[in-house]
């Protein structure tokens, strides 16, 4: 086996077709534009026909809930895999969205196709604010402290019983019309995927990617780091806060444990485990994940180490993820070859 | 040969026969009743044993009688997993909308157990128009505030057990025993910070005021402390003979140990007090918790005598499961199937609408006493005598056996103190 | 006078959880969080020790030290070595590590509030007028012990010196021929040790739930934090620090501020000072 893997190794090279669609000529032939547009239209197709196909009232609710995930995930897999920000503060973002949205809805009576942009919006401004001594902070240190933010909060609001205190704020509207519900999540979730991928690509996410790499290097330039990343942190804390407002009024509830761990914890995990750094990644993760999560639930308890085991065996042994293991089968082809 | 092939046929010819006679009941379409529970935990498991155990008892007589048709009825348990710390309560939703959806629940009995997850649950319910009956867990007075304030909306909503405010008066009962008895004087009140838990201190503390007693402190733990010496020795300080505990959150053992430990001479007075409700605590505490006292809500979660009833399931329980009833919502579990069970003969179908109004007019002689739901609150309505509501029942730890001490209609005992309070 | 006694065992509670967190991050830069589901592990094994197998207390106490150790190390050997000095991967791992052990023993029947430890000596005595019972004087004396004996372990035996090299810098020790992967298992398997040893003295207080495991490890990463991570001594000191805290909320503002103080002292110290008050300074590692 040893002399085997001397004698001979893999080498993996781009296909014809995709070194010929990097550039304009893509345009000029339909199997070449088929090949660019094919997976970008699997994923659209896919998620507009999902609702239509699926078995019964309740998997169209677990498709919501996918896509609040994947709004979750993607947010996580902006910052960390662009910015070089890695947030465990995904319940963060859940919690202020969800309280803000439930407080404009119950407490001034706003409609929830209004209070949930509102409370996207000011929602990221709040986190951002929040957020804004720890930005220097690197690697594991704002990992920990993005962590204990949700956490904190939500033993503020128990401890001085306001917003509801553990019972939660109740009454809260839904959205009025069930299909724009359906699709108003899926069609966000969306654009905000293309978005990212289009802003990630443009000189502002250079810039990103760059505090990323070398943060000393931007500085050089006569960049202020802190200003990029409380953008970033903005950006994302907007898509994470959308998400606890969809999510709130998806049950028509807001209350303490919207800071919960688990907000954190699987939007992480579908990022592991769809692949980091893609952003359609995550969304593929959320897609996998939480039908199994589902799927599993006649075990009891027992799914949750199932789930636990799935994604310590991805980190583990496959911690590139299918978005990139796919990829790579789609551009490339491999072959061995004699040494 | 061709004779005993012949009668062999008419043998199982006449076994089927019989089979699909008796069976009848049986080939009826079930109907489903959706537990959603978080069953790795006390006020999981409880109900979902009463419930069980109630199902099988009635499915062995043939099932419900609908317009003449016997149906029996299906358990489907669903884990919500909202007691668990770091879970959301959407997970708990999620779990009964697929209880609802998935498992074509046609009634809802048991939870979700947190009053957050329970109080989240209802305009879910409303929604679905599924009739559901709380019977464990939820004890925050706003459940059935909401079904008062909001009938159209929320009418579908039934509690079976009684609530924090039904709690604090049986306390107050008893403290106002002690007092004359021992001339006790000095109460403290230990709570955890859970809204339902909070509330009921507050109120403890203002009705104890009001009745003359002196409140010597008021403390509220945040669910996970781990050291509660500080509390303790301000009651001992402030010579307090009763502490008033408030707390279904696992670490209340650790309290209970440092009381004796440190012998404070005070009576721990609990009540929604879990981890003295089960059996096992008196070997979890190594006797340590003798002279606790907790409150199991409803009678028959400990033996008594409260009605002929209780007894009969009482033993029925342990035989079943080889454990004693535990937990706050086993009983009430139970009688909450007996209860749908009635209403729905009465309604003769499975509208929720006739349901409602059927259930409404409950008046079963159960477990726990005369069970009537309010007809504005849908709350069961409470009493101290069990001829005329659902009876209580607040036990103390006495040499390793749970007494009841309350209300005394149903009493097998009376409180004892510990020596080293030399009373 | 009663601040004083209960905040030192406090301090001493806390201190436990942390030490064996402050090793395994301070050796092998493993944000280990798993940390409190083997303390509730270790808690079980014990329990099953004494009472299904019905050996001594004892007995009891070596083989779970032993076990819960060996399980650490296996862990370690057989997952997070191939993630080893991804942290991220590593928080992720170990947590996604811990949720197995706590839902699967929850699975496994452990569940309600009937699971205790017996306590050492029965009884309790009167200082200054206060009662305090002899565990938790115990868990003060072999808590004090316990930290003596890892000082001593680091700077006097060949292991320690070696894993103390290691935290130090990691490349040099490498180059004087300390296996690094090994000692990091090692370094993983007494951190585990430590974490058994926490729960053996601290859980007769109370009883074994599930739930725990989470309280234990956000108070491990509160007293490493402040502590300075990779620092010793400063989490020892942390310990105390953020132990009498929480016995002068208790006191003077109220107790349902108790578990604030941790989760506040997490966030400050990190904005204002990521190293921890003690911890060595390492400025550019940390914030730009």
């Amino acid at each position: 086996m040893k002399i085997g893997t001397q004698q001979r190794r893999q080498e993996r090279i781009d296909r014809g077709i995709k070194v010929r669609t990097d550039g304009l000529y893509a345009l000029m032939s339909w199997r070449e534009l088929a090949y660019l547009i094919a997976p970008r239209l699997l994923l659209i197709g896919g998620l507009l026909l999902l609702p239509l196909v699926v078995p019964g009232m309740y998997w169209l609710r677990v498709i919501s809930i996918v896509c609040i995930y994947a709004l979750l995930a993607l947010s996580f897999d902006f910052l960390a895999h662009y910015v070089g920000l890695v947030s465990l503060g995904g319940a963060f973002f859940v919690g202020v969205g969800g309280y803000l949205t439930a407080l404009l809805n119950t407490g001034m009576g706003i409609s929830p196709l209004v209070a949930i942009p509102v409370a996207a919006i000011f929602g990221g401004v709040i986190c951002t604010i929040l957020l804004l001594p720890c930005l220097p902070l690197r690697g594991v240190y704002f990992a920990i402290v993005t962590l204990m933010y949700p956490l904190f909060l939500a033993r503020v609001i128990e401890a001085l019983n306001i917003l509801g205190g553990t019972d939660g704020i109740m009454g809260i509207d839904g959205v009025p019309y069930v299909w724009l519900e359906q699709y108003g999540i899926i069609a966000m979730l969306l654009l905000i995927l293309f978005g990212l991928r289009r802003l990630v690509n443009t000189d502002l996410g250079l810039v990103m990617r760059a505090v990323k790499d070398n943060d000393q290097a931007v500085r050089a330039s006569g960049m202020n780091i802190t200003h990029y990343k409380a953008l970033a942190v903005f950006i994302a804390s907007s898509v994470g806060c959308l998400a606890g407002a969809c999510l709130v009024h998806t049950y028509m509830w807001a209350g303490i444990s919207t800071f919960a761990l688990d907000f954190s914890v699987l939007p992480i995990a579908a990022t592991v485990i769809g692949g980091g750094g893609t952003l359609v990644g995550p969304v593929l993760g959320c897609l996998i994940l939480v039908p199994i999560s589902e799927l599993l639930r006649d075990f009891g308890t027992l799914r949750i180490v199932f789930y636990s085991l799935i994604l310590l065996g991805f980190i583990v042994f496959r911690s590139d993820g299918l978005m990139i293991y796919g990829q790579r089968k789609y551009h490339q082809f491999e072959r061995w070859t004699d040494i | 040969m061709k004779t005993t092939h012949g009668k062999l046929m008419m043998i199982l010819v006449m076994a089927v026969l019989m089979g699909l006679s008796g069976g009848s009941a049986l080939a009826e379409k079930p109907i489903v009743v959706g537990c959603p529970l978080s069953t790795a935990f006390l006020y999981g498991w409880d109900a979902e044993r009463g419930v069980t155990l109630a199902i099988e008892e009635i499915n062995a007589q043939g099932g419900v009688d609908i317009a003449g048709k016997k149906r029996p009825f299906k358990i489907e348990v669903i884990d919500t997993r909202d007691l668990e710390p770091g879970v959301p309560v959407s997970e708990a939703l999620l779990a009964v909308e697929k209880l609802i959806l998935d498992k074509k629940a046609d009634f809802l009995i048991g939870g979700p157990v947190r009053s957050e997850a329970a109080l989240a649950a209802m305009p879910l319910l409303s929604k679905y128009k599924k009739v559901s009956i709380l019977t464990t867990g939820a004890l925050t007075p706003k459940y059935h505030a909401m079904v008062a304030e909001n009938y159209d909306k929320f009418k579908y909503c039934f509690r079976i057990h009684g609530e924090a405010k039904n709690l604090v008066g049986e306390i107050f009962a008893n403290f106002g025993d002690l007092k004359a008895k021992y001339g006790f004087n000095n109460l403290f009140i230990i709570a955890q910070d859970v809204s339902h838990a909070r509330g009921a201190a507050e109120i403890i503390k203002k009705v104890a005021t009001d009745k003359g007693w002196n409140v010597t402190g008021l403390e509220i733990y945040p669910t996970g402390a781990t050291d509660f010496s500080m509390g303790l020795l301000k009651a001992q300080k402030t010579n307090t003979e009763i502490i008033n505990i408030w707390m279904d959150m696992p670490e209340s053992a650790i309290l209970l140990k440092q009381w004796y430990d440190m012998q404070i001479p005070a009576l721990p007075f609990g009540s929604t007090l879990a981890a003295a409700e089960q059996p096992g605590f008196w070997d979890a505490t190594d006797g340590k918790g003798e002279y606790t006292l907790c409150n199991v809500v409803n009678a028959g979660n400990a033996p008594s005598n409260a009605t002929p009833w209780t007894m009969k399931f009482y033993d029925a329980y342990t035989k079943r499961w080889g454990v004693e009833p535990e937990g706050l919502g086993t009983s009430s579990s139970y009688m909450a199937v007996y209860a749908l069970k009635e209403a729905i003969e009465r309604a003769g179908s499975l509208k929720p609408d006739k349901v409602v109004t059927e259930l409404e007019k409950t008046d079963i002689m159960g477990v726990y006493g005369r069970l009537r739901f309010d007809p504005k609150s849908h709350q069961v309505i409470p009493s101290t005598d069990p001829k005329e509501g659902a009876v209580g029942s607040i036990l103390q730890w006495q040499k390793g056996k749970r007494v009841v001490v309350y209300p005394k209609s149903i009493a097998m005992g009376e409180i004892e103190l510990p020596p080293w309070m030399g009373k | 006078m009663e601040i004083l006694i209960y905040g030192t065992i406090n301090s001493v509670a806390l201190a436990l959880y942390a030490l064996g967190f402050a090793l395994v991050y301070g050796i092998c830069r493993l944000p280990n969080f798993a940390h409190g589901a083997l303390y509730v592990l270790s808690g079980f094994i014990a329990w099953t020790m004494i009472n299904t197998f019905g050996s001594n207390l004892l007995v009891a106490v070596v083989a779970t030290l032993l076990v819960t150790g060996i399980i650490g190390a296996v862990i370690y050997r057989l997952f997070l070595i191939r993630v080893r000095g991804m942290e991220i991967s590593e928080i992720i791992a170990s947590y996604a590590i811990a949720l197995a052990i706590l839902e699967g023993l929850r699975w496994g029947g452990f569940k309600g509030m009937t699971y205790t430890l017996p306590v050492f000596i029965e009884g309790s005595v009167t200082i200054g007028g206060i009662s305090v019972d002899y565990q938790r004087i115990l868990v003060v004396v072999v808590g004090a012990a316990l930290v003596a004996f890892l000082w001593l372990f680091t700077h006097y035996t060949r292991v320690g010196l070696a894993l103390r090299g290691m935290a130090q810098d990691e490349r040099a020790a490498l180059m004087l021929g300390i296996d690094s992967d090994m000692m990091a298992v090692v370094a993983m398997g007494m951190g585990s040790m430590l974490a058994a040893f926490a729960a053996i003295l601290l859980l007769p207080l109370g009883n074994i739930v599930v739930e725990s495991g989470y309280n234990v490890l956000i108070l491990a990463i509160a007293v490493c934090i402040v502590g300075g991570i990779g620092s010793w001594m400063g989490a020892v000191l942390a310990a105390f620090l953020i132990g009498f805290a929480q016995i002068l909320t208790v006191v003077y503002l109220g107790s349902h501020y108790q578990m604030m103080v941790a989760l506040l002292a997490i966030i400050l110290t990190l904005i204002l000072k990521p190293s921890g008050l003690f911890g060595q300074q390492k400025e550019l590692e940390e914030r730009v």
